[in-house]
């Protein structure tokens, strides 16, 4: 790399520890000009505090940073050049797309005593229109979708003043094929003029196709920085993991979808807001995909047929009898479980412990004579974490101080843990690196193979290709294909899912 | 020399802190600290408190905010509150007062008619929070007048006085020396306590209150949970009011007006978020008791009555700040 320029930050020997846990161990980073830099590792390597520590808000313990050659512990306010988007939205509901680009206003230039609202709602049009913000600065920010969202919190960090470094965590998990390729444009143009660029994303073909370098984390230290270039999907993982995952892997049910026997769900001419006239039916033992662009109406229908959002027409038969509409209580006790794709929202007790959160879906098989059975709780709770690789220092820690991923892990597994007839995943492996990933692959394969009739949302052709044994694409609400997955080439599934054609049958 | 200095030092150090750790780590930790301490200056600063008398004077007084406390507490848990519980425990006094003395009913029948009035309003309260999703702070805001109101259409603002003197056992009698109203109290917190920390329907409380919307994903019925925490929170209300009509020999509209603050005060002092999903009933009722030991202190000490609010009112500030203080000690160790 000696023909390079030198590196604006770098990072030396970084060690961070919490209580029970060393986060960072020695760890090197140097960020040059022009270049994306993609982190890399699996959930609870690092990658977090690394960015954490990189933007400021968390001091090491020991080590040095280095913005521009100069001692950045010293003078925090070189901090100020790094600009950080982090991976949960945090932008002001009630307020304007113009007031959350340029909040705080004083610093922004637009007002300190008043504001400056013409000045402010120009300057948001133009940043509205650079990131493709399908908004007005006007509109109130909880009106617009979230992928629009997502587009404006990387427009308040990229759009305004100097910066050196633009830290992008997973921006792309709430993005449309579409909505990712136009930010990648903008990062290139970011690159071009100059900026350095640190991208942590799970999903290898957007590593690969936007990396310059790359550093591999993995339990807290630094395996190593390489140039993407010299890099190869399979030795990324490689490097990882620490171990051989073989990427080819496919996870189908085998004797998936008895089409003799009666189906475990069928679904007739349902019609709720968000979907229109949806029929389908799932078998036994089958893994049924559901592909779609983000805003298709995948989760809206899955909600719906769960009894969590209203239907206005059509059933849902669950084997053989009908569900109840808006009771998701009934659903459950009859055997169904769904998984929503809104860990933060629809998932997690923030504030109970991970021995709760996990408990939460089995009390009534815990409970002898109506009271909680403590050890017997405390096993299974053990046996979730041990089988679905939840790491943490006690299942008395509150969930919220847990890593994204142990979180999405621990809520699959209490999901698992009722031994359900009929599970809906709605994007299960979101923000899960690829070891558990396969982890969830091969239980959802061995679940199926009992007789389990499984529903898997995804956006991620090489998911669903991997483990559905049917996948329905929907459009806008509708569906509009439905394919046998092995016979069926991947440029057709993603003609449907984009909407290109008429109503398509392969199977 | 020097060198057994220099370790005994931070070993010294470091016990203290297992010990602050360990008050920390423990939900209840800190209220019970504070209680401790409160107890042995009560009973250093005067004479008269630690006497058994007075103790008893504390239990009797204690018990009528202590039982709105324990439900006000479950609500609060759950995420909710209910400023209507006053006037329900007054509302359901007064019907005491007009079914045993205007009609002449059973004063046991009487008894049971009223608490079960309590559950009503309870249920009118959490029915209406649900199925509108109404904001159970505003909602409860308009019961109280309602009830409130109720009272005053019924009795003009005067006393109903001669209650049988079957029932004034309970408000003032003791057993093996301990007040009955006191009883009862333990007897309430110990059966909502036990619900709230050993059966599924107690955690299932404090999931909603952490998260709702995850709440209802899993199959748990919200709806009917919520619901249920009002009807608890106003049959408690209702026990409150009877045993205070029992006691005094009168049903009084002002019975209940002064069990609205007290008993959030106390939740939010014994480790009650404000939010939801955290605390519990006893930790409540332990922030009861420390109320209830100042409010007597302050009249052992002859200080003006006038003085009472300002001083409970600075201890729920010190309770909410110490326990700020506390949880972002513990958000740093994570």
């Amino acid at each position: 790399m000696s023909d390079l320029p030198g590196p604006v930050v770098r990072l030396e020997a970084i060690r961070k520890a919490y209580p029970g846990v060393v986060a960072l161990d020695h760890v090197d980073l140097a960020l040059r000009p022009g270049r994306v830099h993609v982190l890399a590792g699996e959930n609870g390597a690092g990658k977090s505090t690394l960015i954490r520590v990189l933007a400021g808000l968390v001091g090491p313990d020991e080590g040095r940073i280095e913005i521009d050659g100069a001692d950045a512990l010293a003078d925090r306010t070189l901090f100020g050049r790094i600009a950080y988007v982090p991976q949960e939205l945090n932008l002001f509901g009630p307020m304007s797309v113009a007031e959350n680009m340029f909040m705080p206003f004083a610093a922004t230039g637009f007002g300190r005593l008043t504001l400056s609202r013409g000045g402010m709602r120009r300057a948001a049009t133009a940043l509205i229109e650079r990131f493709g913000i399908h908004a007005g600065p006007d509109d109130r920010v909880d009106t617009i979708s979230v992928p629009d969202q997502q587009l404006l919190q990387i427009a308040r960090a990229a759009g305004r003043a100097a910066f050196d470094v633009l830290i992008l965590d997973e921006p792309t998990s709430s993005l449309t094929a579409s909505e990712t390729a136009h930010l990648f444009r903008i990062v290139r143009e970011l690159r071009a003029a100059g900026c350095a660029i640190v991208f942590v994303s799970h999903k290898m073909d957007e590593i690969f196709d936007l990396g310059d370098d790359v550093t591999v984390l993995r339990n807290g230290r630094s395996v190593g920085s390489y140039e993407m270039a010299a890099m190869t999907e399979h030795s990324l993982v490689q490097l990882m993991a620490g171990s051989a995952i073989a990427l080819e892997e496919r996870f189908q049910p085998r004797g998936a979808g008895d089409v003799a026997a009666d189906p475990i769900l069928s679904v007739r001419g349902l019609s709720g807001p968000g979907f229109h006239d949806i029929s389908f039916e799932l078998r036994r033992g089958e893994i049924l995909g559901f592909a779609g662009l983000v805003g298709a109406g995948r989760s809206e229908l899955m909600q719906s047929i769960f009894g969590y959002r209203p239907t206005r027409q059509g059933e849902c038969l669950f084997e053989g009898r009908a569900l109840p509409r808006g009771r998701p209580d009934r659903s459950v006790a009859r055997g169904m479980v769904y998984l929503s794709e809104e860990r933060k929202h629809h998932g997690i007790f923030p504030r109970l412990s991970l021995r709760e959160n996990i408990s939460l879906g089995i009390l009534d098989q815990l409970a002898r004579g109506g009271v909680i059975a403590s050890a017997r709780e405390g096993e299974r709770v053990a046996t979730v974490m041990r089988d679905f690789d939840v790491r943490s220092s006690s299942a008395d820690k509150k969930i919220m101080f847990l890593s994204g991923g142990n979180q999405q892990k621990a809520i699959i597994g209490r999901a698992m843990a009722r031994r359900p007839r009929l599970l809906i995943f709605d994007e299960p492996t979101k923000g899960i690196d690829i070891g558990t990933k396969f982890q969830i692959y091969r239980i959802m394969q061995r679940l199926a193979e009992e007789g389990v009739g499984i529903i898997l949302v995804s956006s991620e052709m090489t998911e669903l290709q991997r483990c559905a044994s049917r996948i329905i694409t929907m459009y806008e609400g509708r569906i509009n294909g439905s394919f046998d997955q092995a016979t069926t080439p991947a440029d057709t599934l993603v003609g449907a899912i984009v909407g290109a054609g008429e109503k398509r049958h392969a199977a | 020399m020097p060198l057994e200095t220099t370790v005994a030092a931070p070993r010294r150090g470091i016990a203290l802190r297992g010990i602050a750790a360990h008050l920390l780590g423990n939900p209840l930790g800190g209220v019970t600290a504070a209680l401790i301490i409160i107890f042995v200056a009560a009973s250093l600063l005067s004479p008269y408190f630690l006497t058994g008398f007075n103790l008893m004077i504390i239990a009797r007084s204690l018990a009528f905010v202590g039982l709105v406390t324990i439900g006000q507490s479950v609500l609060m848990i759950l995420g909710e509150l209910d400023l209507s519980v006053g006037a329900i425990g007054g509302l359901a006094g007064i019907a005491g007062g007009v079914l045993m003395v205007q009609l002449g009913l059973d004063p046991w029948l009487a008894l049971l008619l009223c608490v079960m009035l309590g559950g009503l309003c309870g249920w009118i309260n959490g029915t209406l929070v649900t199925r509108l999703r109404l904001h159970s702070l505003v909602l409860t805001i308009g019961m109280a007048g309602v009830y409130g109101g109720i009272i005053l259409v019924v009795t003009k603002g005067v006393a109903i006085t001669s209650i049988p003197g079957d029932i004034a056992f309970l408000g003032r009698g003791a057993i093996g020396g301990v007040p009955v109203p006191f009883v009862i109290l333990l007897v309430c917190l110990a059966v909502v306590a036990f619900v709230m920390q050993r059966t599924p329907l107690g955690r299932y409380v404090y999931a909603i209150g952490s998260n709702a919307d995850a709440a209802r994903m899993l199959g748990i019925r919200v709806n009917a949970i919520r619901t249920g925490a009002f009807v608890t929170a106003g049959v408690l209300s209702a026990v409150a009011g009877m045993l205070m009509v029992a006691r005094l020999g009168s049903a009084q509209p002002s019975i209940g007006e002064t069990w609205v603050l007290a008993p959030i005060a106390a939740a939010v002092i014994g480790g009650v978020a404000t939010t939801g999903g955290l605390g519990s009933p006893l930790g409540a009722v332990l922030g009861a008791v420390i109320i209830g030991i100042i409010e007597n202190i302050i009249v052992l000490f002859g200080i003006s009555p006038y003085w009472q609010s300002v001083v409970s009112g600075g201890i729920v500030v010190l309770a909410i700040s110490f326990d700020a203080i506390a949880r972002r000690a513990m958000a740093r160790e994570n």
